[in-house]
Order: C-alpha cells, then sequence, then structure tokens
C-alpha cells in the first residue's frame, strides 16, 4: 500500500498495512527544513509548498498538512496581520467591535492572490502517493478572530446572540476555503477548532455554540472527508464530536486515547496524539518510541492514524520526528487484525 | 455579614446587575467598610481562580465574574479610593518586542483588574524603553513581561538592561510568563520571578508585593 491507499483503508473502516503516519506537520515546523525564515517562507509560494514536500520526503510520513498562503485564518477575513520571524501570520486586531460590525464579514475568495497556489503545487509535488491534508478554521474558531478571543468569550454571557451571528457570519467563510482546498486537491480537510476545547470552555458552551457550527461545516463540505480537531481536552465532548459527521477526530495529548475511543463510538477514525511539545519539541528519540509504542497499543482495533496532538513546532528536533516515523512504522503492522 | 456573603456570591456567579446593586447599597448607605469590600472582592475571585483551576470554570465564567467585579467597582470606585491606593499595587504588563500574542496578556490583566488592582496595559510588540517609560511615569510595583513565541529572550534581557541604566530595576519586580517560557530562563536572564498560568502569577505578585496585599484574606489572596 502506498500512504493514500493506506489513509484511504482507514477512512473507508478497513484495517491497511500498518498504522498511517500522519502528524500535524504544517506551516509551523516545515519551513525550517528549507533554512530559510518562516516569515519569508510564508510569502513564497514555493518555498511553502517545497517545505512540505521537504517533510515528506525526509521523514518518509504518510502525509502533511498544506497551508494556503499567508494562512486561511487572516487572509480570508480581511483582518489586519502581522507577520514577523518565525511565526506564522498572526492577526493583530479585530474586525467586529459591535454588532453592526457583522456586516464586515465578508465570504472571501479563496483562491484570490494566489493563496490556493501553495496547495496546489505541493498536490502537485507530492499528492500522487501521499496524503495532503488542507487546514480551515472552523466558524467557532473565525467567530472568535474576527470578535477577538476574550470579548467573544464574554459574550457567552453577554450577549450570546451576538455570538451565534458572528459564528453563523463565519460559516460561509469555513466552506468557501474547505471547497478550495477539495478543489485544490487534497484528501481531506482539516476543520480546526482549537477553541473549542473544554480546556477553554465548558462542554454546555461547546454544545451551544461550537458543536452546531461543526456540524454545518461537515455538511457543508459533503464529498470531502473531514478531520476535525480540537486543543488540548476534548474528552467530555467527543460524542458530540463524532456526531458531527466528521470522518476523523483529532485528538491531543491531554485525552487518553483508549478512553477517547470509549466516548467517541467505534464507527469514528481517531488521529492523535502524541504531544508536539513536551515529546517532539522536548523530549528524546526515546521518548518518542515509548509515547508512540503506547499510543498504538492504546488504538488497537484499527480506524487510528498515528499523529502529533497539534502541530509540530519549528524548533522539534528533526531526529524526534524521524523517530515518531520509525516507531509508528515498527510498531504499526497490522497482523491478523491488530497492530 | 449576609450582605457581604451577597455580595462575594454575586461575583462568583457572575451576576453583574446584583453585584453593581449590593455595591450601590454599600457605597449610599455605608453598610460595610472598605476593609470588608475589597476583602469580600478578593475572596470571591479567589473562588472563582479555584472553579477555573477544578475545571468546574472555563474562560467565559471567569470573564463573566471579572465583569461583575468590573461593575461593582464603577459604583464602588469613590467609596473605596483611598483603600485601593493604600493596598492595590500599581502593575505595568505587555508583551515583549518582537511578539504580538495578547490572549495570555489580556486574560491576567483581567484577573488582576477584578483584584483590584492598577494595571497598565501596553499592548503587544513594546519595546524596552515604552516599558521603562511607564514603570517610571506610574512609579510600578511590578513588571509584567509576557512572551509567547521563542525568540523572545533578548527582548527580555534588553527590558531589564533598560530599567537598569534607567535606575529603577530596584524599585520594581519584574515577572515573565508565556508559552516560551521556563524557570531556568527566568533565572538566567535575571527576571525576579516567573509564572505560567493565572493562577501562578497572582500567587506570585502577592509574594512579591509581601506586605502590601489585601487585607482581611489571610495573605490568601490580592494580586
Amino acid at each position: 500500500m502506498n500512504s493514500r491507499e493506506r489513509f484511504q483503508a482507514v477512512l473507508a473502516g478497513e484495517i491497511p498495512d500498518m498504522v498511517p503516519v500522519i502528524p500535524v506537520v504544517d506551516g509551523f515546523f516545515a519551513p525550517g527544513l528549507t533554512g530559510r525564515p518562516s516569515d519569508e517562507c510564508w510569502q513564497d509560494n514555493d518555498c511553502l509548498a517545497g517545505a512540505l514536500a521537504l517533510a515528506l520526503e525526509r521523514f518518509g510520513m504518510d502525509g502533511v498538512v498544506a497551508e494556503m498562503g499567508l494562512g486561511p485564518a487572516p487572509e480570508v477575513l480581511g483582518c489586519p496581520v502581522q507577520i514577523e520571524g518565525n511565526e506564522v501570520p498572526l492577526v493583530t486586531d479585530r474586525l467586529v467591535e459591535t454588532r453592526a460590525d457583522l456586516e464586515k464579514i465578508t465570504v472571501p475568495d479563496p483562491w484570490s492572490g494566489g493563496k490556493m497556489e501553495p496547495v496546489e503545487r505541493l498536490v502537485a509535488l507530492a499528492g500522487g502517493d501521499s496524503v495532503i491534508l488542507g487546514a480551515v478554521r472552523s466558524p467557532f474558531e473565525y467567530a472568535a478572530t474576527v470578535r477577538g478571543l476574550l470579548d467573544f468569550m464574554g459574550d457567552f454571557y453577554r450577549d450570546p446572540e451576538l455570538v451565534r451571528d458572528l459564528i453563523a457570519a463565519c460559516l460561509p467563510a469555513t466552506l468557501a476555503v474547505g471547497r478550495a482546498l477539495a478543489e485544490a486537491g487534497v484528501d481531506a480537510v482539516v476543520v480546526k477548532d482549537s477553541f473549542a476545547s473544554t480546556s477553554m470552555i465548558s462542554p454546555d458552551h461547546y454544545r451551544e455554540f461550537a458543536y452546531p457550527a461543526e456540524r454545518e461545516a461537515v455538511a457543508g463540505l459533503e464529498g470531502i472527508p473531514v478531520i476535525l480537531h480540537v486543543c488540548r481536552n476534548s474528552l467530555p465532548i467527543l460524542p458530540l464530536m463524532a456526531a458531527t459527521g466528521a470522518a476523523v477526530l483529532e485528538i491531543d495529548s491531554p485525552v487518553d486515547l483508549r478512553q477517547a475511543r470509549e466516548a467517541a463510538g467505534d464507527a469514528v477514525v481517531l488521529k492523535g496524539n502524541i504531544d508536539a511539545v513536551s515529546v517532539i519539541e522536548k523530549g528524546t528519540a526515546a521518548d518518542v518510541d515509548a509515547a508512540v509504542s503506547a499510543a498504538i497499543d492504546a488504538a488497537r482495533g484499527g480506524k487510528f492514524i498515528l499523529s502529533t496532538g497539534d502541530s509540530v513546532p519549528l524548533s522539534a528536533p528533526e531526529e524526534n520526528l524521524a523517530a515518531l516515523v520509525a516507531s509508528g512504522r515498527r510498531y504499526g503492522k497490522y497482523q491478523g487484525g491488530d497492530a | 455579614m449576609a450582605l457581604l456573603e451577597d455580595f462575594r456570591q454575586a461575583v462568583i456567579a457572575g451576576d453583574a446587575d446584583g453585584a453593581a446593586g449590593i455595591a450601590a447599597g454599600i457605597a449610599s448607605e455605608g453598610k460595610a467598610s472598605a476593609d470588608e469590600v475589597i476583602a469580600s472582592l478578593s475572596a470571591a475571585m479567589e473562588e472563582v481562580g479555584g472553579k477555573y483551576e477544578t475545571g468546574e470554570y472555563f474562560i467565559p465564567e471567569m470573564l463573566r465574574s471579572a465583569a461583575a467585579v468590573e461593575r461593582a467597582l464603577q459604583v464602588l470606585d469613590p467609596y473605596l479610593f483611598e483603600r485601593r491606593q493604600e493596598y492595590a499595587g500599581v502593575v505595568v504588563m505587555g508583551t515583549v518586542r518582537g511578539d504580538i500574542h495578547n490572549i495570555g496578556k489580556d486574560i491576567i490583566i483581567s484577573a488582576l483588574r477584578a483584584s483590584g488592582y492598577e494595571v497598565h496595559d501596553l499592548g503587544v510588540n513594546v519595546s524596552a524603553d515604552k516599558f521603562v517609560a511607564r514603570v517610571k511615569e506610574v512609579d510600578a510595583d511590578l513588571l509584567l513581561l509576557s512572551a509567547f513565541t521563542t525568540s523572545t529572550r533578548q527582548a527580555l534581557v534588553d527590558v531589564l538592561s533598560a530599567l537598569e541604566a534607567a535606575g529603577l530595576r530596584d524599585r520594581v519586580k519584574v515577572v515573565s510568563g508565556g508559552a516560551a517560557h521556563s524557570e531556568e530562563l527566568a533565572q538566567e536572564v535575571g527576571v525576579d520571578a516567573f509564572a505560567s498560568d493565572v493562577k501562578g502569577t497572582l500567587a506570585i505578585c502577592r509574594e512579591l508585593l509581601g506586605g502590601k496585599h489585601l487585607p482581611g484574606s489571610g495573605g490568601e489572596t490580592g494580586c
């Protein structure tokens, strides 16, 4: 099996030859492989696509996460953005101060200004055998971005109607970017809903605000598999995350994989959940090996993709990423239906 | 006193109208002393922080309580002004040069303000000179430096050097914090303390200000 066949077998509920290894290698880590500063690479479509292709080649992983030029979140929403040094582009000011500003949120054209070029180039470079995922922010995360995170979360009690209206106004952005990624040829769309984490909001608020938008996003992206990512703790909301219809749930490191499987049910694929910071960035190759062994052991029974829980940081040692893949291959071979 | 207990509960529940109403009664009728009011607010916010730590409260609930405190303080300001000047520390905070992350900083500032501190928020990507100028201008007790990215070590060193050059280093305690920092780095660059989260920051502020903590709290609240 090649990497894409392996990935597609997992999505189809089949047991592949081995556990696919698709860490969250995206625009945070990959530019470092080029030797150029991240801010330069982010503004050079060839560099961004080339960096991710280089990651695939150097580490032999099954897939990477493609990035739109300048990143999907800021660019599509018209928020002011700062790109500096080795940081991914960051929104520096909010778009929505009051309800009247809702009209400033517009449906973006993801194809404008060549922003989809890095994705198309990566698909052309490496999409034959490798898995190319494309990342988009959820309506909930876009809403937090345009409103400012703390004001957004303050609105949960102060003005819940504004929260709902903000999220509704941002849904078209998620769908437009997600559909463009699919059109550009990615194998699946990662809907990142970082702030929907129960490390930040209660399960009740997740159910009230984030979950309905996730469902709508997944439904609106029909025809392309969706990987739903929530940062940090997601255990209390995994049953609802599974009910969104997402094909894969990306689980971060604080969640126990066995408990995750129990909570999410047997139908959905789980992707995770090696700690990107304490293990991959700051640990040793031996730490990586132990974490991978434990994760694969916890995820027996298939429907599993070995991954980091979140984006691999720029300063992660290359040997740890190599160890992640090597250990994934070592422990991840399916024999008689079990890895 | 039932009134103060109601006040405390209103803040914990994030009932801004309730807290402001009780505050108005206190201010107009002098039903509680300034010390009692401040202690009640501090105890309430400590309990809110505890609920956050144990997973009962989340960020929206913290913000709701902080908003209740803010509303109450708007009403109580004239009544408490002298006391607050006497007891609350003056804090200058910002994200250091080269770093434009503001979420962690904003959460800390909300918590500090909710606890009765006078906080001067310098925003993000703040130069060493700007930190020093504001510390001098407001005679700050504490300088809190937020740093999320890994490339900010030099920025911390620059702030400390600038404080030294301005003759202010002995007059202000410096605390660094943020995802990119560690106890080791804090010691290496020479800040007075390091904090990794909201609760830790509050505890360190309290410790660094020593006797300047808010009254009536048994030393457990105040920053």
